[in-house]
């Protein structure tokens, strides 16, 4: 107001300037564009553009059969390829009535919660790029994600497109001795470093400045827009799919579903770190009970791995399943419509970028344009997940 | 006294709030001094070349008997059929039964998922280590069959590290482990053709 009443006075005027944020920002997550109207520093309106990265996964499932798409799916969101794979093929197993092998559910969560511990270090490393740590704390956290990627390659084949998860099973069993290394990897190194990444960045009055009271997400709003995963849970909803709708073995596992109160960019960061250790319990539980059944760590057959062989002519029967999983950004569903042939009828997904990425006007305006990066990057938002 | 407490609560908040931050600093330091005297985490690519897995998925390639160094491809164009790309084509051979003349692979279509190397019935196709395959025309992507199929001792090497049995190894295991099969002392017409079999392969079999 104090500014307005000063141009009056002199007889200059302000006008508001449209800022185009993206396509190809470097803190964008992918290619976004917002188109921002600011007046003077302060935002006034904001207006996310998004389809850069659209590839018609949906329109790519209905024209191949459901073992081919099963080569695709990794794609949508490729930072946690395992969690999408699940979704899909637990919508299959669903109208297909298969039994998955108890060994199979091991791995399948074991390599769900290794992709979601790397997803969140990679959102940590790169949300501090955002907040201008040009050099150091990313390092920290790609460091501690390459050594969970090598052992994921060394399992699936490749670091990112896995293509592990197979419908009735899993593709392979774990290499001699990966339980072991992995087991060792996250007792001696991946606490260890979370609690690096603390020191460094927790309580640190510079980033307490940037991230605390920014950014806040109303609880109820939040969840009328959709949002779930950490975004929401850092506003205190206590929601999570692994406990609340649990699929595949998660019920057997103890874990907590890590909660904060404020709703802030900081409460955000800080729900990540937090599940990277409450994953790494997972994990931990998870090996005891492979090594606890019976053929030990290895799998002595075939049919321990997967429920039926499916070969590239399987026939999904008639029917209809929704299935969703928490993936590191939220509730991952699949929509899925058979109707008896090799190929889907029609397959939707229900992706948890998309919604803060609908809400981001909501957050930014009003705010500061220096904001605009830290609010959008604390939502950890995957554009290929959001354009499919 | 609440007076007191407030002015001494509103002289003292700032100290602590300096020396608390002035900390948090210097552990967020301290951390990352401990961490400059580790070993470098990054590896110099061209002059270091990274590890691989047997199960890493990279260039495609065609496989010979290791044993006869004959083509293993038998043009059942199963990885045609199951590549989500369509980035195969295989042309069988037209005379030779089981034969493919000519096999092409595109691989700047290619997408690494491995499908095809799981359908293929004499394991002939694989997923190499061999990630260095930059040309400068796109055209040059697209390998046919001279340029797909590996040496004897190439095959021999990836057999091993991808564990697959050769044809002599699969004809000895079946000879040896499966005893019911064998035909009566007198012999039969059947024991005779695997006998056959196996001298072609040059294999001996314990009676």
């Amino acid at each position: 107001m104090a500014i307005k009443d000063a141009d009056i006075s002199t007889g200059l005027k302000t006008e508001e300037l449209v800022i185009n944020m993206g396509p190809q920002h470097p803190s964008t997550h992918g290619v976004l564009r917002l188109i921002i109207t600011t007046s003077g520093e302060m935002i006034t309106k904001c207006e996310p553009v998004i389809g850069y990265l659209h590839r018609g996964m949906e329109w790519l499932a209905q024209n191949r059969n459901y073992v081919q798409y099963q080569a695709l799916v990794d794609r949508v969101d490729y930072l946690a390829g395992m969690s999408d794979s699940h979704a899909y093929v637990l919508a299959v197993e669903k109208i297909a009535e298969l039994q998955v092998p108890q060994r199979a559910e091991y791995l399948r969560v074991i390599m769900a919660e290794l992709n979601r511990i790397c997803s969140h270090q990679l959102s940590l490393g790169i949300f501090m790029l955002d907040l201008g740590a040009m050099m150091g704390f990313p390092f920290y956290a790609f460091r501690d994600r390459e050594s969970i990627l090598s052992l994921l390659e060394e399992v699936s084949g490749q670091r990112m497109m896995f293509n592990y998860m197979r419908i009735g099973g899993v593709h392979m069993d774990v290499p001699e001795g990966w339980l072991a290394k992995l087991e060792n990897l996250i007792n001696d190194k991946l606490f260890h470093y979370t609690d690096e990444y603390e020191d460094i960045v927790t309580n640190n009055p510079i980033v307490a400045v940037r991230t605390k009271g920014i950014g806040v997400i109303d609880p109820k709003k939040g969840l009328d827009a959709g949002l779930t995963g950490p975004n929401i849970r850092a506003s205190g909803v206590n929601y999570d799919v692994r406990r609340d709708k649990p699929y595949s073995l998660y019920e057997e596992f103890d874990f907590n579903v890590i909660t904060h109160d404020a709703g802030d960019v900081f409460a955000r960061y800080k729900c990540r770190v937090d599940e990277i250790r409450e994953s790494c319990k997972i994990i931990l539980q998870a090996i005891e009970k492979v090594r606890g059944l019976p053929g030990g760590e290895h799998a002595q057959a075939d049919t321990e791995l997967k429920a039926k062989k499916i070969l590239p002519g399987f026939k999904c029967p008639a029917g209809e399943s929704y299935e969703c999983v928490e993936s590191p950004r939220g509730e991952l569903g699949v929509h899925l419509i058979a109707d008896g042939t090799q190929v889907p009828y029609r397959l939707k997904w229900r992706s948890p970028s998309w919604f803060p990425t609908a809400f981001v006007p909501e957050l930014v305006e009003g705010q500061p344009i220096s904001d605009v990066v830290a609010t959008f990057s604390s939502l950890d938002v995957i554009l290929p997940d959001v354009d499919r | 006294m609440a007076v007191l407490e407030k002015i001494i609560e509103t002289a003292t908040k700032p100290v602590s709030k300096t020396v608390d931050g002035l900390y948090n600093i210097f552990l967020g330091m301290y951390t990352v001094f401990k961490n400059t005297s580790r070993d470098p985490i990054t590896s110099s690519y061209p002059t270091k070349m990274p590890e691989l897995y047997s199960r890493s998925r990279h260039r495609l390639a065609l496989n010979v008997d290791p044993d006869t160094g004959e083509h293993l491809c038998i043009a059942c164009k199963q990885c045609e059929r199951v590549c989500p790309d369509t980035c195969i084509s295989v042309i069988a051979h037209p005379d030779v039964k089981a034969k493919s003349s000519q096999f092409y692979i595109d691989h700047g279509l290619c997408m690494f998922c491995g499908l095809c190397t799981e359908v293929c019935p004499t394991d002939c196709i694989i997923n190499t280590v061999d990630f260095e395959m930059s040309e400068e025309n796109r055209e040059d992507l697209i390998y046919d069959i001279r340029k797909l199929t590996l040496t004897q001792e190439q095959s021999r090497a990836y057999f091993q590290m991808k564990g697959y049995k050769t044809k002599r190894e699969k004809a000895i295991e079946k000879a040896n482990a499966d005893p019911s099969k064998k035909p009566p002392a007198e012999g039969g017409i059947s024991h005779k053709a695997v006998e056959a079999a196996l001298a072609a392969l040059g294999v001996e079999v314990a009676a």
